[in-house]
């Protein structure tokens, strides 16, 4: 490999580093997880750069990121328990009275965060490229691999349920 | 504009995704409907909770520097390389060794050696193994016990041929611990300990004949090794942490 494309590739793709581990670290909750499915994800794209012509860089390496984290997650199902993450099990309700408990303790941000990680995996990975990344509507889609539609729904359903769970600012009612 | 409507209109409204036109027609509903506006505060309260209490993670330099790695881009550093080995999800991970391997040889020239768990161990691997274990038994860890590199290194001076480096990587979360003279193959070797969270991290060096010998990770028993040899120093890391970790402190440790 050129040099030079190895410098493409990085300027393309890994200055979107920040963004792909924190997607990959809210959809496997474990940081060593989160960073193999980074590392997997550079070498997959890495070596499907060469096909990459058009569009944007970064919704195309998020993609790849998420892919490896649904990978990495149905390798992990056989010898861990965990949180609900593939297509059969996304559409359970978390237990909202755990949820409620969960959130009653600890800081603000501790309890934004339970809010966001009881939120099944279709739901958590909008909320997290929307309010973190930024990421618009068509991107989202692009990474996601749904419809802009669908989309829409999601989050719009997210920032309910979470509404919900968060209940009233501790901060302003404190 | 209906409420349904409205009520549909106010995520993308907030996020920015719809035309003027829409965008004026849904201000105008919000200006006489209060059950509207009430759900419009509560998403745009909803959603500056998210941002202000959410981490957005960096990227930790330990993963960017194993990417560079594995994408075998040119050596900035005159470290030694090392494919990765976190393969705990071996399938999709042959691939991208495989990949990444490939890659590697044709930028840098390094040729690398890939050895797997279930290759018999070595009868070398098999005595830098025992004196790992040997030094997890009560009082057998250390000879000088410190978390200062400046009494750790002087104190191997006189003990064997060549002194350690001992870098200090406390800030990198692998706190010293000390250091311990063991016997291995022969020679008299100088043991750095390292730890990592419950970890214990052994690094046995000793001047050794032959060319120098990039990284080659292995395990065995549990066990993790990472075995090199440059500027006539043969160096084993022995731990039972996780080959991924092991891997960056071998890192660290050459820089």
């Amino acid at each position: 490999m050129a040099e030079q494309q190895v410098g493409g590739f990085e300027e393309l793709v890994l200055s979107h580093l920040d963004d792909a581990y924190t997607l990959a670290r809210y959809l496997l909750h474990d940081e060593h997880d989160a960073q193999d499915a980074v590392q997997d994800a550079s070498l997959r794209a890495f070596r499907h750069f060469g096909g990459f012509r058009h569009g944007d860089a970064r919704s195309w390496f998020l993609a790849i990121v998420r892919n490896c984290c649904y990978d990495f997650h149905k390798a992990r199902r056989m010898d861990r328990s965990s949180v609900p993450f593939s297509d059969d099990t996304l559409e359970e309700l978390p237990d909202p009275h755990a949820a409620d408990e969960l959130v009653l303790e600890g800081s603000e941000s501790d309890r934004v965060r339970a809010a966001v990680d009881a939120l099944p995996a279709e739901l958590r990975e909008v909320i997290v490229l929307r309010e973190l990344s930024e990421l618009s509507y068509r991107e989202i889609s692009d990474v996601v691999g749904v419809p802009m539609g669908t989309v829409m729904s999601r989050i719009s359903r997210a920032r309910v349920r979470l509404g919900a769970m968060l209940g009233a600012d501790s901060r302003k009612a404190g | 504009m209906t409420c349904e409507q409205c009520i549909e209109s106010i995520g993308p409204y907030f996020d920015g995704e719809l035309s003027a036109e829409e965008r004026a027609q849904v201000e105008e509903h919000l200006r006489d409907c209060p059950e509207c506006t009430a759900a419009h505060r509560q998403l745009t309260e909803t959603s500056s909770r998210l941002r202000a209490g959410l981490v957005r993670y960096e990227a930790p330099d330990v993963l960017r520097a194993r990417i560079r790695s594995s994408l075998g881009e040119p050596a900035r550093d005159a470290g030694p390389r090392l494919v990765p080995l976190a393969s705990r999800s071996r399938l999709a991970w042959t691939r991208t060794i495989a990949a990444a391997a490939v890659v590697a040889v044709l930028s840098s020239g390094l040729t690398f050696v890939t050895m797997r768990g279930r290759a018999p161990a070595s009868s070398l691997q098999q005595e830098v193994l025992s004196s790992h274990i040997r030094s997890l038994m009560p009082g057998h860890l250390t000879d000088v016990e410190s978390n200062d590199q400046h009494n750790v290194k002087p104190w191997f001076n006189g003990r064997v041929n060549a002194s350690p480096d001992v870098p200090r990587l406390d800030s990198l979360g692998f706190p010293l611990v000390g250091g311990r003279l063991d016997y291995i193959d022969g020679h008299n070797v100088a043991t750095v300990v390292y730890t990592r969270r419950q970890h214990v991290i052994n690094v046995f060096s000793w001047p050794a004949a032959g060319d120098d010998l990039a990284p080659v990770a292995s395990s065995a028993n549990g066990y993790h090794f990472i075995r090199s040899r440059r500027n006539g120093m043969e160096s084993w890391i022995v731990s039972d942490l996780n080959p991924a970790e092991l891997e960056s402190f071998s890192r660290m440790l050459a820089r």
